[in-house]
């Protein structure tokens, strides 16, 4: 009997450990612990990579039927991530800012940075640029769900506004108020 | 009326005479011995030198040879690696110096990244699989002796690796530096057999180990030395550990 990877309905490769039982229980020994959970960190990023899923619950480990399934499960080998677990993984995601708890002040919910703020800041600008939409006042509903679909789709609005402030940092930016809310605009800069 | 040596002065010139023709004659009887034990020693030296630049690849390529090679030097009390220099006249000959400590190197190599994984215990058959796959060779190539050897000669650098007895004849190669106690030993024989998972119970029933004492060893194993991961959803039992240098695994 070995441990082998498996391909997900949604298309994701799971990686073999995810086969082996005692991969979800939260190891007790430190030096185990930090192995295993370093690969539950690389494993939730690049499956929400795959499915760009911005949030990630200690309550995802509780009920059935969410985004998270095929990664907090393993029903072949009748496993599951354990909440106590997922909740100490989300938070060593956050003390190595690979997260963020969303909203702040409570660590049941976290923004994972599968791209960190910096990177989204050039993903917007990237994004402006290539749609002629410089210089120009944009709400923030009009990034985060544009007519024609983009890699910001879906972007939560806190993470947005992460990356429309590292973009002010050098000039790119500039928050501006208006009649539904909050909008930006976005320049050329050096 | 003359006797030889007699009693004249002359008698003393005389003896003089043969003590020095005496003394001649062995000063060439030792020089003879050793000038021929020169030449034997270079007729040696010429024909180790033939022999190793003719065989020197086989020495290197085939595992069959040398093997023989190699138990040919112990019979004849010959160090392979043993020598003034760093590896030695007749390694640096063989290259077989360089060959056995770079096969060191890849042995460390795979034993410290493979570590997080198996708590620093890995599998004879594993470690040679893994080594044949760094240097690019089909496996078979390596044998466990070379490995055995190879361990040897990183004894000096008091890294701690050894090899490790199973009770089933198999080998595991340690790396880290814990003493490995007998009820470890056996753990880690069933572990194999099971795949890995093992529980107080296997052992109870099949050691005849007290309950006691079969958690200690696994618990020492899971707290003390990292050599487990612990699965609190066990269907069986609730509770398994699971000896990761036995668990397998396709990459």
């Amino acid at each position: 009997m070995s441990f082998s990877t498996f391909t997900t309905p949604t298309g994701f490769l799971l990686p073999s450990v995810h086969s082996a039982p005692p991969f979800f229980t939260q190891q007790p020994y430190p030096g185990t612990n930090a192995t295993v959970t370093e690969q539950w960190i690389t494993l939730i990023l690049a499956y929400a990579r795959h499915r760009k899923l911005f949030v990630l619950r200690v309550e995802d480990a509780e009920i059935t039927d969410n985004d998270w399934q095929e990664v907090v499960r393993n029903e072949r080998i009748n496993r599951k991530l354990l909440p106590s677990y997922l909740s100490s993984i989300i938070a060593t995601m956050v003390s190595k800012n690979l997260a963020t708890y969303d909203p702040p002040g409570q660590t049941r919910s976290a923004l994972l940075y599968w791209r960190l703020p910096e990177e989204w800041a050039e993903v917007l600008h990237g994004w402006a640029i290539s749609t002629g939409q410089l210089n120009t006042i944009l709400t923030f509903y009009e990034i985060a769900d544009p007519p024609i679909p983009s890699p910001l789709s879906n972007i939560p609005i806190n993470l947005l506004r992460k990356a429309i402030a590292v973009l002010a940092k050098t000039g790119r930016s500039q928050l501006i108020a208006v009649a539904d809310g909050e909008g930006v605009r976005l320049f050329q800069g050096k | 009326m003359h006797k030889r040596g007699g009693v004249g002065l002359a008698a003393f010139d005389r003896q003089e005479q043969s003590k020095r023709s005496f003394a001649e004659l062995s000063t060439q009887l030792s020089q003879s011995q050793v000038d021929n034990l020169h030449a034997q020693l270079n007729q040696f030296r010429t024909a180790l030198a033939h022999f190793a630049t003719t065989h020197r690849d086989s020495i290197r390529r085939d595992p069959a040879f040398r093997h023989a090679f190699q138990q040919m030097c112990s019979t004849i009390g010959v160090d392979p690696l043993a020598g003034p220099r760093k590896g030695g006249w007749w390694a640096e000959m063989l290259g077989l110096g360089d060959w056995q400590y770079e096969l060191g190197v890849q042995i460390v190599d795979v034993c410290v990244s493979t570590r997080e994984r198996n708590g620093g215990l890995i599998e004879m058959e594993e470690l040679l699989g893994m080594v044949s796959k760094l240097r690019g060779v089909g496996s078979g190539e390596i044998t466990e002796e070379d490995v055995v050897r190879s361990i040897k000669t990183l004894q000096p650098l008091g890294v701690g690796y050894q090899v490790v007895s199973l009770a089933d004849g198999r080998k595991m190669v340690r790396s880290v530096m814990k003493e490995l106690d007998e009820d470890q030993a056996v753990v880690l024989a069933i572990a194999q057999q099971e795949g890995g998972r093992i529980v107080e119970e296997i052992l109870v029933k099949r050691k005849g180990w007290t309950r006691g004492r079969a958690r200690a060893a696994l618990e020492n194993m899971l707290l003390r030395d990292g050599l487990c991961w612990l699965d609190e959803q066990d269907e069986e039992y609730g509770k398994a550990y699971w000896v990761t240098s036995a668990m397998k695994w396709d990459i």
